[in-house]
């Protein structure tokens, strides 16, 4: 469970966060929604570490994340996505994925010069999930592929499956179906729904309203850095007050 | 005969140069000038040890590539908490610091050098075996950056230094692939420097300055970035380009600039006709058979 409490960011005059509470739910998929500049992606940013809050705490399963850099919240668990994907191009498909793996001893030159033998191991086991999560998300073929061979909605496809696979107890998602259509659109709605089946806390920042009320289980709406309002998709699009300011009409 | 030695030795030691430079700033992505002062650091650490303490010459060699490794990871920590932006200002400080230290030090000869540094190997074996260790030294250090670049380490490095921020995001921390990376070249650097000492027994801080640094940089680029081979192409072929000339028999006046401009235009004709180098890097990373999983 990831819980936010009085989180705060200013730049400047401007305020992307203004004393949020939120709780993500083990297992829940909670949307994030709002008009652009609301402060959605800069939530993520403050969650995952990027930005250093001027107030507030971010605490992931009982241990508060507050100080810890980018990399050190991500091994506690804590997994996200990019809205513009950020995949390594020089990378093929699955070497984007092994190296998100959770147990990735290479990353030390020492290991690599002294513990080949435990490099070699853990290589192979992220290699094997790489491929299990390729063939869960329909891209078995594209493994070897480079990519940017690949169409754009399956670069979002192959940025979740790189999330994944941290083993993360809470999964980030920053606009997952933004130029994702046909055969990737199910296939994101399919993986998404699995790994919160799975007991991960999912949250979704996403425009295509369809998307989020077909996958949420509830949504929080954003403004300015502020949360308007709390509930499910549906009540959020009932309210005429929030319609307004998400789509100026 | 002895001039070829040298010339061999020296192609030799600017293989090793340009591989371990490959390292950081082609495969690294790590921009630096300090190169040549860790050469330097190297070669008047292993020097000044067996000529001034009677320290072994294989142990001080040794002392002269943890020296350079340990100043490199100073140079190098502060710099890279922040970005890899602070490493190119903190390399130029370092090198021109160091520098003037060197040449203001007594122990250090000033700007007179350190003359009259134990000789190795040559006395006993003669010079056709220090060739070949150097040759041998250069091949293993070629041998080694290829097998990290394609090893599940160089996969890493590729990745971090496509995306930064998103390899951090993924868990993996870019701070310390980024120093080990540098420490490394840094030391393999200073392994060259002492194997330049105890071949020519005399070194002067002029030999490390600054200029160095787009000798070496042009000799990578001209070969190949991020490729193990490219490097040594570029060393070959800038080291003995500049020798061949001199069998020109062109009057001193004319063969100095000619020397110079030589540089600048293989530089200029490699910028507009191939621009990859000699050897061009694969798109994609891949791993090795034996190198990565």
């Amino acid at each position: 469970m990831l819980e936010i409490e009085g989180l705060s960011k200013r730049f400047g005059g401007i305020v992307v966060a203004d004393n949020i509470d939120l709780v993500l739910r083990p297992a829940r998929i909670l949307g994030l929604i709002g008009p652009n500049g609301a402060g959605k992606t800069s939530l993520f940013n403050l969650i995952s570490g990027i930005y250093p809050p001027n107030g507030g705490t971010v605490v992931l399963d009982g241990k508060a994340l507050d100080g810890l850099a980018l990399h050190e919240r991500a091994r506690r668990g804590l997994a996200r996505t990019w809205q513009h994907v950020r995949l390594f191009p020089s990378l093929s498909v699955i070497d984007n994925l092994i190296i998100g793996a959770r147990h990735y001893p290479a990353e030390s030159l020492v290991t690599l010069l002294f513990g080949p033998g435990r490099i070699r191991s853990a290589a192979k086991a992220a290699r094997a999930k790489a491929h299990d999560i390729l063939q869960r998300i329909g891209l078995p073929h594209a493994a070897e592929k480079s990519v940017g061979d690949l169409p754009y909605g399956q670069q979002k496809l192959v940025g979740v499956a790189r999330a994944l696979m941290n083993d993360a107890r809470c999964l980030l998602l920053d606009e997952p179906m933004a130029g994702v259509e046909g055969q990737a659109y199910e296939a994101m709605q399919m993986i998404v729904r699995e790994v919160a089946a799975s007991g991960v806390a999912v949250c979704v920042v996403e425009h295509n309203v369809a998307f989020i009320r077909d996958l949420c289980d509830e949504a929080v709406f954003m403004f300015q850095g502020r949360i308007l309002a709390r509930g499910s998709i549906a009540e959020l699009i009932a309210n005429p007050e929030l319609t307004e300011l998400y789509f100026g009409h | 005969m002895d001039y070829v030695y040298s010339i061999v030795i020296l192609i030799g030691l600017f293989v090793i140069l340009a591989s371990s430079f490959n390292l950081i700033i082609g495969y690294g992505g790590l921009i630096s000038i300090a190169h040549p002062i860790f050469y330097g650091l190297g070669a008047y650490t292993s020097a000044l040890l067996a000529r001034d303490l009677g320290l072994p010459v294989p142990l001080s060699i040794l002392a002269g590539v943890l020296f350079a490794m340990l100043l490199s990871v100073a140079m190098a920590l502060p710099a890279l908490r922040i970005s890899g932006d602070y490493l190119l200002i903190a390399s130029i400080g370092f090198q021109l610091g160091m520098i003037e230290l060197i040449k203001n030090l007594r122990f250090t000869g000033g700007a007179s050098g350190v003359s009259g540094i134990p000789a190795f190997v040559v006395p006993t074996f003669g010079r056709g075996l220090y060739v070949a260790l150097v040759v041998g030294v250069a091949l293993a250090v070629v041998l080694l950056v290829r097998w990290i670049a394609h090893s599940d380490y160089g996969r890493a490095i590729s990745a971090m230094r496509d995306d930064e921020q998103a390899f951090a995001a993924l868990g993996r921390d870019a701070k310390w692939i980024k120093v080990s990376i540098f420490a490394l070249g840094s030391a393999i650097a200073g392994l060259a420097g002492a194997l330049y000492a105890h071949y020519f027994r005399f070194v002067t801080s002029e030999q490390f300055e600054i200029l160095m640094s787009s000798t070496i940089l042009t000799m990578v680029v001209v070969g190949g970035l991020k490729t193990p081979w490219g490097p040594v192409l570029g060393a070959i072929l800038l080291q003995v380009l500049p020798q061949a000339i001199t069998f020109l028999n062109l009057p001193p006046v004319i063969l100095g600039p000619l020397q110079g401009l030589l540089f600048t235009g293989l530089v200029l004709i490699f910028m507009f006709l191939r621009p990859g180098g000699l050897v061009r890097a694969d798109d994609t990373w891949r791993a090795t058979r034996h190198g990565g999983g």
